[in-house]
């Protein structure tokens, strides 16, 4: 098996964090956004404060691979994890989708190659939340 | 109501990463999301809004945020006007005053709340992904849908075709979509008004 990142959301930690205070904060969702966006260390300190029964506020992005696998691999996946998006592209390689939150929840419960790809991908595009999972507080 | 892209996948970025292959437009729809910020809009409107459970919400909470101001705080539809005006506002003070009077009392907010009307405005940030945003426009442009929850399609189909024209051409109601409205007896017959204003590439 093997997994290419494509393309993802762009500023997915921003995201997280102005889901994070949308919820709580009063301002509006734009204005916070706009406030983290190119405030790297601001949005790190929001993100890192990241709890595991506030999965949703991870819903608010998609990242998408190029994934080389055979179709029993596929289809292992998809019975097991229904919130991957799955199209086949020809033979063995298919583009795979799923938002943050399907991921994290496929490395908490996986320990696969799969799940080392993945962390990978996570490290590339919200390492704050990759630092907090390496932390198991997630 | 204010509606604002805030970020998305982009068609472009997918299709130049999988330069060899041929991936229909209806197969990468569903493999793109879309986050907007919808604010200022009724609770009327984001209890239907959360119905496309398909998507994913982060709404501002009623238990965390106080409700400070409530008369400015309300959507009014355009109906009420005149008397109606008055009527709908002593309601909104009187669902004030009790509100504000519950919290001083030591009631908690996520208690006292239940008094607040359903013109109570709220803010959050929605993400879905492009096949069923499709939907989405599918249903809520269409011109039975209820007059705020079409204002709000409407104003997410001009922002998504600014930034994908090409995939989002063809999205508008079903009638625009399909050729054919499948609302059978319930039909507007205004397909012709219809398909000139979202034949238009943005808001005109």
């Amino acid at each position: 098996m093997r997994l290419d990142l494509l393309g993802w959301t762009s500023g997915i930690e921003a995201l997280i964090a102005t889901a994070m205070l949308t919820t709580t904060s009063g301002a509006q969702p734009s204005t916070l956004f706009k406030r983290f966006e190119g405030d790297e260390a601001r949005v790190r300190g929001v993100v890192s404060k990241i709890e595991a029964q506030h999965g949703s506020v991870l819903e608010h992005n998609r990242l998408d691979w190029l994934l080389e696998a055979s179709e029993c691999e596929v289809l292992d996946l998809l019975l097991r994890w229904r919130y991957f998006n799955v199209s086949r592209l020809g033979g063995d390689r298919w583009l795979l989708s799923a938002n943050l939150r399907t991921v994290v929840e496929y490395i908490g419960e996986v320990e696969d190659n799969l799940s080392k790809m993945l962390m990978e991908s996570i490290m590339l595009v919200a390492p704050t939340l990759h630092d907090c999972i390496r932390r198991q507080q997630v | 109501m204010r509606v604002e892209m805030l970020s998305n996948t982009s068609s472009e970025a997918l299709r130049a990463a999988l330069p060899d292959i041929e991936v229909s437009d209806s197969e990468l729809l569903r493999h793109m999301s879309f986050t907007f910020a919808v604010e200022s809009i009724s609770r009327v409107c984001s209890h239907q809004l959360v119905r496309h459970r398909v998507a994913s919400f982060s709404q501002q909470s009623q238990r965390y945020i106080p409700i400070r101001r409530l008369r400015e705080r309300v959507v009014v539809p355009p109906t009420v006007d005149g008397e109606a005006e008055d009527g709908y506002f002593s309601t909104v003070e009187a669902a004030s005053e009790s509100y504000e009077a519950l919290v001083a009392s030591g009631v908690s907010r996520e208690d006292a709340r239940f008094v607040l009307p359903n013109a109570t405005e709220t803010s959050l940030l929605l993400t879905i992904d492009g096949a069923s945003l499709l939907h989405f426009f599918g249903l809520r442009c269409c011109y039975r849908a209820q007059w705020e929850i079409r204002e709000l399609a409407d104003r997410m189909l001009w922002a998504v075709r600014r930034c994908e024209p090409s995939l989002f051409k063809g999205a508008g109601p079903y009638c625009y979509q399909l050729g054919h409205c499948p609302e059978g007896r319930f039909s507007c017959d205004r397909m012709q008004e219809v398909a000139e204003k979202y034949s238009k590439e943005t808001r005109g």
